[in-house]
């Protein structure tokens, strides 16, 4: 493998965010907002801990699906950027493996989660490990009986339509084939968070 | 009443190379698309377990209201003036967009929005809708008042009575005590 995560990180974590004239951050052709993860992680953990049990797939589905829609516009114009383009596109010799390498170098970098990849297995799976991310940070004592890592289980299951879902789609749906469990979690007192993508 | 807004906003951004951490004075941010804010909020309208509208909008008042609280705190902004042109500089320095304060008080306000994150990203990614969908921007608003006017959280209630999303040229925000 040719990606030089230590170094992708590095250069990318140098990101400078702030909103232009208008108050706006257009960005890899997306609008991006830079907001305390206090707001996301509020709402979610609300959400799920409000409805009822019988409702808390659902309630969980819908927020893994915002993350895995996000993850599909938003990973595609990151891997079609500039800046990936002049960091991490010279270090990609295998395709798809290293583009996802990479983007969890990215992924790492822009606070998301400080993830690799583990293993992947063409076009049928992929392991993510997270050793630390903002979603857990829903628990500040003890361990919870609730794996709460949406976004990453949502975004990890977008790259996977990047690597191996065809071309891109602008209105998107390639995503929609492939789901991601959370096995293990910081919040539930594990050592790091581990997700498991496969075909939906 | 007339307003100088004198006050600048200060951004101080840190990297944490340890925890892979992104810092804005010393609260963690965290980046993300319109697509993840229309979903959200798409979800908050369609949830049918609960008013997860109103919950999006109070999630987002508690997250700013102690952002604008502790910045006012420790740079000793004191005067409304002050405070109103940090809260409009720290929306747009976010991303969410441009606001302006067109007048505030102790009971009410307006505020209007010329730019919005939650309703342009939403007619990029749909197109426009009928009704208002800036259920995070209605929060920070009420934040906004009440960290100007030293006052906790659910002192005030905004609504949309004009938006973006539906079409106007720009949305204004009726803020009211509770």
């Amino acid at each position: 493998m040719a990606i030089d995560r230590k170094r992708i990180i590095s250069e990318m974590s140098k990101i400078c965010a702030v909103g232009n004239e208008e108050g706006l951050i257009p960005a890899f052709n997306v609008f991006v907002t830079q907001l305390p993860a206090s707001f996301w992680n509020g709402f979610a953990e609300r959400l799920t801990r409000r409805v009822s049990s019988d409702m808390l797939p659902a309630a969980e589905y819908l927020l893994f699906n915002a993350a895995r829609s996000c993850g599909y516009h938003t990973g595609f114009g990151i891997i079609t950027s500039d800046e990936w383009k002049a960091v991490v596109g010279p270090m990609v010799e295998k395709v798809p493996d290293d583009v996802l390498h990479g983007a969890y170098a990215v992924f790492t970098a822009w606070g998301w989660a400080k993830s690799e990849v583990i293993e992947i297995v063409p076009n049928e799976k992929m392991v993510v490990r997270a050793y630390d991310y903002y979603e857990s940070d829903v628990v500040e004592y003890g361990q919870s009986a609730k794996l709460s890592a949406y976004m990453i289980r949502g975004v990890s299951a977008a790259f996977m339509a990047l690597a191996y879902g065809g071309d891109y789609q602008p209105k998107g749906g390639p995503e929609e084939a492939w789901e991601c469990d959370q096995t293990k979690g910081i919040e539930c007192g594990d050592e790091y968070g581990e997700f498991v993508v496969r075909h939906a | 009443m007339a307003t100088k807004k004198a006050a600048k906003l200060v951004l101080d951004h840190k990297f944490d190379a340890e925890t892979c951490r992104h810092y804005l004075n010393k609260q963690l941010v965290v980046l993300h698309c319109h697509h993840y804010a229309s979903l959200y909020t798409q979800l908050a309208m369609d949830c049918s377990m609960l008013d997860a509208k109103q919950l999006l909008a109070e999630c987002s008042e508690d997250t700013f209201l102690e952002v604008l609280t502790a910045y006012f705190r420790e740079k000793n902004v004191t005067s409304l003036e002050d405070r109103i042109a940090i809260g409009e500089q720290y929306f747009a320095s976010t991303g969410l967009g441009k606001l302006t304060v067109q007048c505030a008080g102790a009971d009410s306000g307006e505020v209007r929005l010329d730019f919005s994150h939650v309703d342009q990203g939403w007619i990029r990614k749909w197109e426009k809708t009928d009704q208002p969908v800036n259920f995070i921007g209605l929060g920070y608003v009420s934040a906004l008042f009440a960290a100007v006017f030293d006052l906790p959280a659910r002192s005030f209630r905004a609504r949309e009575t004009e938006s973006i999303v539906m079409g106007c040229d720009h949305s204004t925000l009726e803020v009211v005590r509770n």
